[in-house]
């Protein structure tokens, strides 16, 4: 209301050194890993060296463009001299076409967990990370969509998906509280349903049925795309402990905020726009605990939902949350650095939930661009202090896409798909771990998915291999096309000695199991 | 109590890449029968004991099977007929298990406490422990880990049953998922088991030496943990390619198939007889579609001759086959149904008194357990709840409920519920 009355000029004059922050910005890498380094030496734990170009090139790919590189963009790549080459190569993949896409697989996989898909939803999460909406609106969207709203509306699918009835159960609004508290909240307040968790003192029953009472009156409205609608909250919710059996009452609140009052609205008087059943419109209510929660849960000010968002950003690069378990925050888990992650909470703040900076600059650090090579002398590195690179898990969709890129075919659904049945975790299992499956290993042994893209095609892989002489030249096409590197002097051995092995009709199978003990390998199949 | 089926905690989740990480190791070095700890499953493992387990999804009308009540106010239309243990009588819609009884232990006083469908299935399964905060392994993980695989080169805990396959870690709970099922969709084999015919034997092998030799490279300077599991989910998938017989339809002679039935519940008993002489540790076979709240009789009519021509055909065989002694035969559903017949000639769910069946290993053969009052509607001696089952398949199955204990974590938890005893009538 001040501000009114200052002309214009000294607002932004006032504004000016906020308007400086991006360019300090460039400090905010080092400062991250100073948070790591300190923490490494207090462990006495020997920090890898940086990865080479190679493995630093196929991690941006994979994790902002959703794919290896091609032959051609590794070569480039490799043969770059530039001191910039990396940074350059960051800011182009983040700010190129591929990254919107690999963003929304990325969340849609955290956030939906392979219950369902929906063409608008992916549109939705695909069109918000490549014009960089802000992580705090892309959350408030989800959980709540205006009326009426094309942009949004594929963004109800997260809420409107879980509040299907799944047989002859009634809707799972238990499992929906639950999802909601885990991944925006960085809280598995699932066993508070019934009583004050067992183990984790933090979790109160009373959270998790204040958070319940956000959600308890939203239904599922079967339109396409699917919408939620709400039922008027005319008063508190009452539970009891099981234990105890105290009736207790709660209106809405999130865990450890402010409870919302519920108003007393007549009969007949809860709604603005009144639900309309033949255009099946759900209409607007005065009181909308689900409008509540989407401002609430993604505001500043709510320290949860900040720590889990930059939480499960770094999560994403590096392989591990810095609070981990993703979903099990509490005082007595408390994470690896706990300095760094308020520091990037801060951070995060400060830049407005600007996805693609925070995503700029966690690439920019040492931690991400550690080698996954454990230093000299060591065993084993604990994951918890990010002194050597994790290997992450592919999912089935940069999987496909790879797999598709290395053999020189297009990516195309039809392959995801398959992809995605035999790799993917059952519904509501995070795939956040590296997981290897008897489905899994019988689909790259055997599926004929695989065995056709071995056979040569004009312009594909098996055929550009076929046409090399050299068999030197086969290696290194070999290796940059499937590991984005090139061979070792013993690997190139092992190659020649596998080529002239068998007679010359046999070619093309050598060539197609070269090709192939490389796809199923283990540095293929993950992010390292 | 009520249950909250959201408990799980994740203090006590066993991280996959944990047990991948420190158990593939020695699996890759044992093969699949290194599951299990050591001393204790080295003592049982000799035994040799095997388990088949007939889940019949929804409820089984103790009235037109087990407890037969004719001429009684909810008895139905159907009669009862003597078995081969004079005196005890089975309803007419089981013949041929009438024909078997001599080799039967059977409880009519069963008594659980839920008699919802959501929570049931895994109830029963899992034997309705008390509620420790965590998810107890069903029971087919829970032998998995006290038997392990034996020497037959598969896994321990093989599922037969309709629709998809695959691998069912969830069954598992507490115990990690390599204690989970591998689900035989349809009973055939997990989907790309088969070579194809264009990939030589032998490029195969030299495929998968490459491929090895490439692991190896990899990771040499790196942690080893998740190259180790990888490798595991190969060896698993060669394994079973060895025994690519047990799909073999060919190897099935006609007079097999018709004496189970050619429908799909007796061809996946018959399939749990193939994957039991192959050693298999504990076979589950699953029956959908056992909900008859409408409709009732007729829908008994067509369902219980299936039940009663395959799992008489199988009890005949393992005993035929001298594998009755050391395999514990189980068939039950997640309730019984109830005695009054509803508005729609249907029964409902009914846990207060129905009846579960058992054969063989450790069991007395020929008797009958508790019994229900003259109208089926209460159980009139002992009830049994399922707690106590599964302290009688423990001891039936050589595993004292009184002297192991499971270890999660650091916590001890009992493998049954602790206020439940085996029922000794029962055990041999």
């Amino acid at each position: 209301m001040i501000l009114r009355f200052f002309p214009r000029w000294l607002l932004v004059l006032v504004a000016f050194p906020v308007l400086l922050l991006p360019v300090c910005a460039a400090d905010v890498p080092s400062q991250i890993d100073q948070f790591i380094v300190e923490r490494a030496k207090q462990a006495g734990q020997p920090l890898s060296p940086l990865a080479s170009d190679a493995e630093f090139l196929r991690r941006v790919f994979l994790d902002f463009a959703g794919r290896i590189p091609t032959v051609a963009e590794a070569r480039a790549f490799l043969a770059d001299s530039s001191p910039k080459r990396r940074e350059q190569l960051i800011d182009r993949l983040i700010d190129g076409p591929e990254y919107g896409s690999a963003m929304a697989t990325a969340m849609h996989i955290a956030l939906m967990e392979r219950l369902g898909d929906h063409p608008l939803w992916t549109k939705y999460l695909t069109t918000s990370f490549a014009e960089n909406r802000p992580w705090n609106q892309i959350v408030r969207e989800i959980l709540w969509q205006p009326p009426d709203d094309e942009k949004t509306a594929g963004a109800a699918f997260f809420l409107a998906k879980r509040l299907e009835k799944i047989g002859q159960n009634p809707v799972d609004y238990s499992g929906l509280t639950r999802d909601v508290g885990r991944l925006f909240l960085g809280k598995n307040l699932g066993c508070a349903e019934c009583h004050d968790h067992l183990f984790i003192d933090d979790y109160k029953q009373a959270h998790f049925q204040g958070l319940h009472a956000f959600f308890k009156n939203s239904y599922l409205v079967n339109l396409n795309p699917p919408q939620v609608g709400e039922k008027p909250t005319t008063q508190k919710s009452t539970f009891a402990s099981v234990f105890t059996k105290i009736e207790m009452m709660t209106g809405p609140a999130l865990p450890g905020g402010i409870m919302l009052d519920v108003p007393n609205f007549k009969p007949g008087d809860e709604y603005l726009v009144p639900p309309n059943p033949k255009s099946k419109s759900p209409g607007v209510l005065k009181f909308s605990p689900l409008k509540a929660a989407s401002e609430q849960i993604p505001m500043p000010t709510n320290r949860d939902f900040v720590r889990n968002s930059v939480n499960r950003f770094w999560f994403l690069l590096m392989g591990r949350g810095l609070v981990h378990p993703l979903d099990l925050s509490h005082s007595r888990n408390p994470a690896s650095h706990p300095e760094l992650l308020e520091f990037l909470a801060d951070q995060f703040i400060e830049h407005h939930f600007d996805v693609k900076w925070l995503m700029k600059t966690l690439a920019r650090t040492d931690a991400y661009q550690r080698s996954s090579l454990l230093p000299s002398g060591v065993d084993d590195a604990p994951e918890k202090l990010f002194t050597t690179a994790l290997e992450r898990r592919l999912s089935p969709e940069q999987l496909a896409a790879s797999v598709a890129i290395a053999l020189g075919e297009q990516p195309s659904p039809a392959l995801t798909a398959k992809f995605i049945k035999a790799f993917a975790n059952q519904p509501r299992e995070p795939e956040e771990e590296i997981n290897p499956s008897l489905s899994g290993s019988l689909f790259i042994l055997h599926d004929s998915a695989i065995l056709s893209l071995l056979q040569p095609k004009p312009g594909n892989l098996i055929d550009r291999l076929q046409k090399l002489a050299d068999t030197a030249k086969v290696a290194e096409e070999l290796y940059l096309a499937l590991l984005s590197r090139t061979p070792s002097p013993e690997e190139i051995a092992t190659v020649a000695e596998v080529l002239l092995q068998r007679s010359a009709t046999d070619r093309p199978q050598v060539l197609a199991n070269l090709v192939w003990s490389l796809l199923a390998s283990m540095e293929f199949r993950v992010n390292h | 109590m009520r249950r909250n089926p959201l408990c799980q905690p994740a203090d006590h989740r066993l991280s996959r890449r944990q047990w991948l990480g420190t158990t593939a190791g020695g699996l890759a070095a044992g093969g699949l029968a290194g599951i299990a700890t050591p001393a204790v499953a080295e003592q049982l493992r000799r035994k040799n004991k095997q388990v088949l387990f007939v889940w019949i999804d929804g409820g089984m009308s103790q009235l037109e099977s087990w407890d037969p009540k004719p001429n009684t106010i909810f008895g139905g239309p159907f009669r009862a007929i003597p078995t081969s243990i004079p005196g005890v009588h089975l309803s007419e819609t089981l013949p041929q298990c009438a024909k078997i009884m001599d080799k039967l232990t059977l409880v009519r006083s069963v008594s659980t406490q839920d008699n919802s469908h959501s929570a049931g299935v895994a109830r029963i399964q899992r034997g309705d422990p008390k509620n420790r905060g965590v998810v107890y392994p069903f029971f087919g993980s829970a032998v998995a880990k006290w038997l392990g695989a034996g020497d037959s080169g598969l896994p321990p805990y093989i599922w037969v049953k309709p629709g998809s396959g695959g691998f069912i870690d969830k069954d598992a709970g507490f115990l990690g998922p390599k204690y989970g099922a591998l689900a035989l969709g349809d009973g055939k084999p997990p989907e790309n088991l088969i070579r194809p015919a264009s990939l030589s034997e032998t490029d195969d092998r030299e495929r998968n030496r490459l491929r090895k030799l490439a692991d190896t490279r990899y990771s040499s300077q790196r942690r080893s943990a998740n190259t180790k599991a990888n490798s595991f989910a190969f060896e698993m998938a060669e394994q079973l390619q060895k025994r690519m017989e047990l799909f073999d339809e060919t190897k099935v002679s006609d007079k097999d198939r018709d004496r189970y039935g050619r429908h799909e519940f007796g061809r996946h008993m018959l399939m749990a007889r193939r994957l039991l002489e192959a050693g298999v540790t504990f076979v589950k076979v699953t029956s959908y579609g056992w909900d008859t709240h409408g409709d009732h009789f007729n829908a008994v009519a067509n369902l219980h001759p299936k039940f009663d021509q395959s799992f008489a055909a199988i009890i005949q065989d393992l005993a035929d086959r001298g594998m009755l002694h050391s395999t514990l035969v189980i068939a039950l559903s997640e309730f019984g149904r109830t005695p009054r017949i509803n508005g729609h000639l249907g029964r409902d769910h009914w846990p207060e008194a129905w009846s579960i069946v058992m054969a063989g290993c450790g069991l007395k053969a020929g008797v009958v357990i508790g019994k229900t009052n003259e109208t089926g509607t209460d159980v009139a001696t002992e009830p049994y709840d399922i707690g106590h089952l599964f302290h009688t398949w423990f001891h039936a199955l050589g595993i004292d409920t009184a002297e192991h204990e499971y270890r999660n974590g650091g916590q001890p938890l009992p493998l049954a519920h602790e206020d439940m005893h085996p029922i000794r009538e029962a055990l041999a």
